[in-house]
């Protein structure tokens, strides 16, 4: 191939790089920017979890409240059991800085020789340990902190000034204290959060391992911090694939515009590569140069995507980790770490896209007979032609598509399906817009020779059109997919919590609230008040503790539940009388959907649950409905938390009052009864499903950030490929003005045109998005999550979709208007 | 010379485009008066202006100085809508290239001008499938332009010009992209045409031949309008 | 032992403390603590608000026995020599330090919350395996980890502990075990307990209130087990209880110490401590004291002693140098002893480091031959390569 073949076919992708770039920096910016985010929310996650397990080989661990500190005295002193490292660790909402939360690791300077080695300079002038074991308000404070930083826990602040730097970025959200000081901040006297041990490798490691867990009285467990890191990374796993399922649907989108941009590009040069067929450029050099072409336009576009990315992850890491945060575990590291794989990655995805959507673009460039190059209107007859393998096809992938979905059980399975009806729901779209030219014909006979003129065209220009509805319509049919699903779930976490929390006030103690730890309990004292302050009918108790099922924390709420309180909660499989009644023995269970989604369990089936009194065996008696976790939740009766916990607590508590009370006034008493024994938060039930819907709503900005991500790309693509299709007619333009067509009418024209497009792509992105909705919502989620959630579709999110389609479209023909407005026909007219 | 009840009159026309910094005058104070059913044809060298004189008359291009007035209205004088009106209800336009639309069949091509003019009455679509069987395309009239010949997409395009009955029709080169013989077939139809219908004509052209039939050859050249005697 | 031993440790422990528990904490790369500037770390310590030593106080045991907390130094320090019945010798030496961070108790928000902290140093040396295993423990005095009392006598470093009876240390039970290695031994009393300096009033340096309290139980007869690499030797000897307490620390010419714990078997224990000059000189407040076989003490000045380094012995291990033996005479006794260290390394490689260890004496009495055991502890020796 010569260099001026090169040049000859280069120099239209180099006037026109925004109709293919465009779509190909969308890709790049999408991919590298969720994958980053992702990587970087998980490189936190490990961060902290090092930062936390340091060298240690196993750790004790204990219940819901930690371990007591006397076993940790107990193992050292009597069992001279070492290496070994009391840990107390937590969150703590920085008071200067609202949002950010901060690692406290309290440790004992003395014992922690072996395990923990902060990449801390120490060596300066600042650090003073003795005033880090004796001074309550000292710290080691990262330097990003300043000289003294104040923390709150509930109502109380505490201020630590610097007793020494912690250095290096990976370290900024960390405060390194004493134990003593860290028991005191966290309100965690007595406890430790864990004990840390360094046990040797191999068999002599396992045999100590083995006769440390004979050893440790029930309700402690010897774990590795490697495998409860690995399940709590698992925790975010679904998410972190929602995210990339997202990603994956942007790089749909993006591949069809790519696909457009292409195609658009080889028709506006067909009689260029008439010529060079002509002239003696083989097929197989037209191919490659025109793949060639696509590709250099790919990495350059991958390239600028991914430097946008890189700053688009940035942004989007906070949003990740803040959801992280409100539905897992806390990540304290807000750090953006870039990672090479996930650019090559999102590098790879670009080059990877560009290439497939370029294949049927390229193949046709090389059909191109030699010679005089064939006309539109011979090529707009082959696509009508073709319409039927559209059709055919498009019904073959729906079908695969459903089939994938109906047999497959994974979670992969179904976003295979998903993809698969969303591309057959893509190929079906000329054939339909071509149908609804034909409807569009009759009802637009009466009407103007414009309007006609602008149907027809569509429909004329199927080999153009065709391809940018299609690539509107997915985009457009994801928004309506996400945003359906979205509100779906958003209408049933309503419900859901509006029949659960139907309680007139709730009581907790002031305590940090983060997702759903809560370490500090009700006071039996407090408890007492409650019962007896006058004005309060019943009371219901909750305690959420944490057990471990296979490794896997789940929560565990014992509760001694009011009439009310028990009727909050939806039995959605077995007889609700039976199993309430079983449910009071202690001795029988209630579990969460996903909790009997994900490990198969119905109502009869036994779980084996690790108590204080060692593991005990309990009968499921129904299964309810709950959003509260997608790991699910176990609901046991407080006579059976007693029975088999060790220092059974009151985490809140739940009041009704007595009719006819004045719930402003009942609550003013609940607040003079408790307030003066313990700190407290009153909330009535709807402040809490305000925070609920709050934490809800934080938790889907991400996905909606993508959504318009995908929105955007698709808008920019389709307003490019229409744009070109516009500009391309100047001529046909020129010629109506000579012949009495005034500016205002072809503009009429142009937009009659562009919009009836969006209007088609809007119109059939609704039902094709609301099959996406019903797949993400029955499966995909029911695969993720193990919920069901109950289909809501909101008729203003279906109409501003269409809307937004609409006005993108007309858009799009608003800057050919402007052009043509500016050129006189007669120029347009000499142009040939 | 000047005859002020002339078809169409021009006065004192001035037009000049910018070529970089430098104005270029394609003609200056130009005087022409036609009379209503003439045959013109207009010579002059390649960039001379009569193209530019052609998109004058029919409003699609505005003059810097000078009147236009056509079957005693002033081009000059209206606004562009009023001037696209008036090219759409009483101008007809041949092109070189032909410029049909390539997404309309050949009928639809042809009743655009009525349709712009809103005369879509069954009288007039007869009449116009009248002219079209008389252009020798009636046979073809659902067929796509690309699939007709040059000399038919010739044929088509003037039925287009004349089938809403303008008073005026410009021809600009309208064998120029024809081979000879097409070419006077072509030139045949448009006298045919031009002596049923008594429209009034101005064609640009290169060709002597094509010239000789005309009633009256104009030449352009250097910014002045010259009569040929015959 | 030698009271400037436990002195000079406490010293070194209060200044090292902070660059100890640094290395510690963060494993940063083992530094000798000569690295640091050793009168700015004692500078550092402060004294303000502690207790000193300014006179002699009347001795009330059992309660001196226990801590005495309004004083930042306080050591129990054990030190002995033992054989199994065939005769295969050890040493071993275990001493618990109180280190005080601050003269007051700190705000009582948290269990583990002290202003009392404790360090323990354990060595055995087997002579017969030429080897010595010396051990280091840090922890703080709250939740039952570490701590002192009285009665009945208890000081304890996690499982490292000395204990006594409800109503005296004696008989003393000592035990700690660092992996393989362990003892476990009782110590009865030998002679009664011997207050140091001027009625249990050590002075330091001129600096008033620069002294430590001071009583030892120079000659305790031992028996029980130790414990090597999981082989247990029945074993018998004699131990040395040094008590020390005080706030106090090096003036700046002095620059380390020499100290010697030596057990005649003629009856006789003789202490003395040589508190050197950087110049090399001995401090003239340097001293010790002569035990007769039935316990009476006398006290022995810088200038009823002559001290002389033999030879020297280079640690492969830090490059500290020290001497490989002395010849120590008390002219007034005409005792001449030779000094030998049963193993030459002997070196405690902890965060900070020293030699100390088993050592054989022999000599004349005058005319007699004289023989003995004891342990030497060796201090502060400049590396070779910071010459």
């Amino acid at each position: 191939m010569t260099p001026l073949f090169w040049r000859a076919l280069a120099r239209h992708p180099l006037r026109h790089p925004w109709q293919l770039g465009l779509a190909i920096l969308g890709i790049a910016l999408v991919v590298v920017a969720v994958d980053l985010a992702n990587a970087s929310a998980r490189r936190s996650f490990a961060l902290a979890m090092e930062r936390i397990a340091g060298q240690a080989t196993h750790r004790i661990v204990g219940g819901v409240s930690g371990v007591a500190e006397a076993q940790y005295v107990q193992m050292r002193v009597e069992q001279a059991l070492r290496p070994s490292a009391p840990v107390v660790t937590g969150y703590l909402p920085n008071a200067d800085r609202p949002g950010q939360l901060l690692q406290i690791l309290g440790i004992d300077p003395l014992a922690e020789a072996p395990f923990r080695h902060p990449a801390a300079d120490l060596s300066g002038a600042d650090f003073d340990i003795r005033a880090l074991l004796i001074n309550p308000a000292a710290a080691l404070l990262p330097e990003a902190l300043g000289e003294a930083v104040t923390v709150q826990h509930g109502e109380q602040r505490f201020t630590l000034h610097r007793a020494g730097t912690l250095r290096g970025p990976e370290l900024d959200g960390l405060i390194i204290t004493d134990i003593s000081t860290a028991q005191t901040l966290l309100g965690m006297a007595g406890r430790l959060s864990h004990i840390d041990l360094i046990l040797p490798d191999g068999a002599a490691g396992e045999r100590q391992a083995e006769e440390l867990r004979t050893k440790l009285p029930p309700g402690l467990r010897l774990e590795r911090p490697d495998q409860r890191n690995q399940a709590l990374a698992d925790l975010s796993a679904s998410f972190s694939l929602n995210l990339t399922a997202m990603s994956l649907l942007a790089l749909i989108v993006g591949m069809f515009l790519i696909y457009n941009a292409m195609t658009f590009s080889i028709v506006q040069r067909r009689s260029l590569l008439g010529l060079l067929r002509a002239l003696g450029v083989s097929r197989r050099e037209l191919l490659i140069g025109v793949l060639g072409e696509a590709l250099l336009l790919g990495l350059a576009g991958t390239l600028l995507g991914g430097v946008l990315g890189l700053w688009l992850g940035s942004a989007l890491v906070h949003l990740v980790t803040r959801t992280i945060n409100d539905l897992y575990y806390v990540l304290s590291v807000r750090e953006f770490f870039i990672e090479p794989i996930a650019l090559a990655k999102g590098a790879a995805l670009g080059v990877l896209a560009t290439l497939t959507a370029a294949w049927l673009p390229a193949r046709e460039a090389a059909d191109v007979p030699p010679g005089a190059a064939l006309s539109r209107a011979h090529l707009e007859s082959g696509w009508r032609a073709s319409l039927p393998r559209f059709l055919l096809g498009g019904l073959i992938l729906l079908a695969a598509g459903g089939l994938t979905l109906i047999f497959s059980l994974s979670l992969a399975g179904g976003f295979v399906g998903l993809f698969l009806l969303m591309i057959g729901c893509a190929l079906l779209t000329p054939p339909i817009v071509v149908g609804l030219v034909g409807l569009n014909q009759r009802l637009t006979a009466r009407c103007g020779l414009l309007a006609r003129m602008a149907n027809r065209d569509v429909a004329r220009h199927l080999s153009r059109t065709g391809i940018a509805v299609a690539a509107l319509m997915v985009a457009f049919s994801a928004t309506v997919g996400v945003g359906v699903m979205v509100d779906s779930f958003r209408g049933g976490v309503a419900i859901w919590i509006n029949d659960l929390l139907n309680a007139d006030l709730y009581i907790a103690p002031a305590a940090i609230e983060n997702g759903n730890h809560r370490t500090e309990t009700l006071t039996p004292a407090a408890l007492t008040a409650l019962r007896n302050t006058p004005g309060i009918a019943a009371v219901s108790t909750y305690r959420a503790i944490s057990v471990d099922l296979d490794g896997r924390p789940v929560v565990l709420i014992a509760v001694d539940l009011a009439p009310a309180s028990q009727a909050g909660y939806r039995l959605i499989e077995g007889d609700a009388e039976a199993a309430w009644r079983a449910f009071q023995s202690g001795e029988a269970i209630l579990i969460s959907e996903p909790l009997a989604y994900r490990r198969g369990l119905s109502v009869g089936d036994e779980l084996e649950l690790p108590t204080d009194q060692g593991v005990r065996r309990f009968t499921i008696a129904g299964v309810f409905l709950d959003y509260g976790s997608e790991h699910g939740r176990i609901l046991l009766h407080r006579a059976g938390y007693e029975r088999y916990w060790h220092n059974p607590t009151v985490g809140s508590a739940a009041a009704f009052a007595a009719p006819g009370e004045n719930l402003a006034l009942l609550r003013e008493r609940v607040q003079e009864q408790l307030g003066p024994m313990q700190s407290l938060l009153i909330r009535s039930s709807r402040a809490i499903q305000q925070r609920t819907l709050e934490i809800f709503d934080r938790t889907f900005t991400i996905t909606q950030v993508l959504r318009v991500l995908a929105i955007l790309v698709a808008v920019i693509g389709v307003l490019s490929a229409l744009l070109a299709l516009q500009l391309e007619r100047a001529r046909e333009f020129a010629t109506l003005r000579a012949m009495g067509m005034t500016a205002r009418e072809i503009g009429s024209l142009v937009l009659l045109q562009t919009g009836f497009m969006g209007a088609a792509a809007g119109l059939l992105a609704i039902p094709t998005g609301l099959l996406l909705a019903s797949v993400l919502i029955f499966v995909i989620n029911r695969r993720a999550f193990g919920w069901s959630l109950p289909l809501t579709v909101e008729p203003g999110l279906l109409l501003e979709t269409l809307a937004l389609a609409i006005g993108a479209a007309l858009l799009a023909g608003l800057y050919p208007i402007w052009r043509m407005a500016r050129t006189r026909p007669a120029e347009a007219l000499r142009v040939e | 010379m000047h005859n002020s009840s002339a078809f169409i009159q021009i006065r004192r026309l001035t037009r000049r485009y910018l070529e970089g910094e430098q104005p270029r005058r394609i003609f200056t104070d130009l005087d022409l008066d036609i009379e209503r059913g003439a045959f013109i044809a207009l010579l002059g060298p390649s960039g001379c202006g009569k193209s530019t004189l052609l998109n004058l008359l029919s409003g699609i291009d505005l003059p810097d100085a000078g009147l236009i007035e056509i079957n005693g209205c002033s081009l000059t004088e209206m606004n562009e809508a009023e001037r696209t009106r008036f090219r759409r209800r009483h101008i007809g336009f041949v092109f070189q290239f032909f410029n049909l639309i390539p997404t309309l069949t050949v009928e639809e091509n042809l009743f655009l001008p009525l349709e712009l003019n809103g005369l879509i009455s069954a009288e007039q679509r007869d009449r116009a499938l009248e002219l079209l069987d008389h252009v020798g395309l009636g046979e073809r009239r659902n067929s796509f332009p690309e699939r007709l010949s040059g000399g038919e997409q010739q044929r088509l395009a003037i039925a287009r010009a004349l089938v809403h009955g303008p008073l005026l029709l410009l021809a600009d080169e309208p064998t120029g992209n024809l081979d000879a013989a097409t070419g006077t077939r072509i030139l045949e139809l448009l006298l045919k045409l031009h002596r049923q219908a008594g429209t009034t004509i101005i064609m640009v052209t290169h060709s002597q031949e094509v010239a000789g039939r005309a009633d009256r050859i104009l030449t352009l050249d250097a910014g002045r309008i010259q009569e040929l005697a015959r | 032992m030698s009271l400037h031993r436990r002195f000079f440790l406490t010293g070194l422990l209060v200044l090292g403390f902070s660059v100890a528990l640094t290395m510690l904490l963060f494993r940063a790369t083992p530094k000798p603590p000569e690295s640091i500037a050793v009168g700015a770390a004692l500078g550092g310590a402060e004294q303000a608000g502690y207790q000193r030593a300014y006179q002699p106080r009347p001795f009330h045991f059992p309660a001196d026995h226990g801590p005495h907390p309004e004083f930042r130094n306080e050591w129990w320090y054990v030190t002995g020599n033992l054989a199994d019945a065939s005769g295969r010798p050890f040493g071993y030496q275990l001493t618990l330090f109180r280190i005080a961070l601050s003269p007051d108790p700190p705000a009582a928000d948290s269990a583990w919350r002290t202003h009392q902290v404790y360090m323990g140093h354990f060595a055995l040396t087997d002579v017969a395996g030429e080897q010595h295993h010396g051990f280091e423990r840090f922890s703080r005095s709250a939740l039952g980890l570490a701590g002192a009392q009285a009665a009945p006598f208890r000081v304890w470093l996690e499982d490292w502990q000395l204990s006594g009876s409800a109503t005296d240390a004696l008989p003393m039970r000592v035990r700690a075990r660092q992996g393989g290695i362990a003892v476990d031994l009782t110590l009865q009393a030998g002679k009664p307990l011997v207050l140091q300096g001027d009625r249990g009033l050590s002075q330091k340096s001129a600096e008033p209130g620069n002294a430590s309290y001071y009583y030892s139980y120079t000659r305790l007869p031992t028996q029980g087990v130790v414990e090597l690499n999981g082989r247990i030797f029945t074993v018998r000897g004699s131990s040395w209880l040094d008590r020390e307490w005080s706030t106090s620390a090096l003036g700046p010419e002095q620059s380390g110490w020499d100290w010697f714990a030596l057990q005649l078997d003629d009856g006789r224990d003789l202490m003395f401590y040589r508190l050197r000059h950087r110049d090399g000189g001995m401090d003239a407040f340097s001293k010790g004291v002569l035990v007769d076989a039935h316990g009476q003490a006398r006290g022995l000045r810088r200038e009823d002693v002559e001290l002389q380094p033999l030879g020297e012995w280079i640690s492969r291990r830090t490059g500290d140098r020290y001497p490989a033996g002395w010849r120590l005479r008390l002219p007034g006794e005409s005792l001449d002893l030779t000094i030998t260290p049963k193993v030459a390394d002997q070196e405690m490689r902890l965060t900070v480091h020293y030699w100390e260890g088993a050592v054989t004496v022999t000599g004349r009495a005058g005319e007699n031959k004289i023989q003995g055991q004891g342990y030497l502890e060796m201090t502060r020796y400049p590396s070779a390569a910071g010459r």
